[in-house]
């Protein structure tokens, strides 16, 4: 199966403290390599204000995730368990390998574009040359 | 004006038929209406015609809506005309005018902003290469506003509804 790329981002309430932000990461980390997952990134952006409140407060402690992974269900079991997670106030998992497959293609292309540029400056230089010889 | 129309109510008491009193009727009300002494030197509708004798001329020149509304409405009607008129009079008069405007709101040509910088993949959660694309009560602005390319117009959509969804921008904002 494919490998898939996904990223988790989930909200906790303000007044969590930092142990359990971390326990709710590692379980989930957890829950994500026991399932064949693999985190390439976890970071946790400490409080920030939100753009709108939620759960009754404007700030919120961010922890960002991002997981490759090849089931479905991994990211069905670590949905589940973020919603029944109790200090979580919200979270959004977003499909990512078909972006990165487009940029990749995009990025790829530009570079062979910018591999091939080179040589059309090299003959008007050298016609440069030759008129100003 | 206490003058003016005590003779002319002798008159209408005076006759004693009904159908003068219904005619003279509707001519009582405009003379109550009108303040000023000029009312006593004239028949009531020739004093307003002479009021607003302008007016009506301009309304020729503008359109022909002018001449039907109520003598009172003519005044302001008439104001909206000198203001109007130099604007219509603008674009006939200067024959090379509509030409040359077209040159003259020559716009700088607005750039796509992720095409100048490469871009193939808008991140989400790069809230600061989002913001300048949104208005400030949140609502996404248009391609017209941003000269955004539609290929990453679309990205930056996708994007930034992602970001509302994790309140990193504001759906709307609120108090």
């Amino acid at each position: 199966m494919e490998e898939r790329l996904y990223d988790l981002i989930f909200i906790c309430r303000p007044a969590t403290p930092e142990e359990e932000v971390t326990k709710i990461t590692q379980t989930l980390e957890h829950a994500a390599t026991e399932r064949g997952g693999k985190i390439e990134k976890s970071e946790n952006w400490g409080t920030k204000r939100m753009a709108y409140r939620v759960a009754k407060s404007r700030e919120g402690i961010y922890v960002y995730l991002q997981i490759k992974g090849t089931h479905g269900d991994m990211m069905k079991e670590l949905e589940r368990r973020l919603k029944v997670a109790e200090p979580v106030v919200k979270f959004q998992t977003i499909r990512l390998d078909e972006e990165m497959k487009r940029q990749k293609k995009l990025s790829d292309a530009r570079a062979k574009k910018l591999a091939r540029r080179p040589k059309r400056p090299a003959p008007e230089q050298q016609q440069t040359a030759q008129q100003a010889g | 004006m206490t003058d003016a129309q005590n003779p002319q109510g002798t008159p209408d008491a005076g006759a004693p038929s009904a159908a003068p009193a219904e005619q003279a009727a509707p001519q009582q009300p405009p003379q109550q209406a009108q303040p000023g002494a000029s009312a006593p030197a004239g028949t009531p509708q020739p004093g307003q015609g002479q009021g607003h004798g302008r007016p009506p001329g301009q309304g020729q020149f503008r359109s022909h809506g002018g001449g039907g509304r109520p003598g009172g409405g003519r005044g302001p009607g008439g104001g909206g005309g000198r203001f109007g008129r130099p604007r219509e009079g603008g674009g006939p008069g200067g024959p090379g005018g509509p030409r040359k405007g077209k040159r003259q709101y020559f716009r700088k040509k607005k750039v796509c902003r992720f095409c100048v910088d490469k871009v193939d993949f808008i991140d989400y959660k790069k809230v600061e290469t989002l913001t300048p694309f949104i208005q400030e009560r949140g609502k996404i602005l248009p391609r017209r506003m941003t000269g955004t390319c539609s290929r990453h117009q679309r990205w930056l959509n996708v994007a930034i509804k992602h970001a509302r969804n994790i309140a990193l921008l504001p759906f709307a904002t609120e108090l």
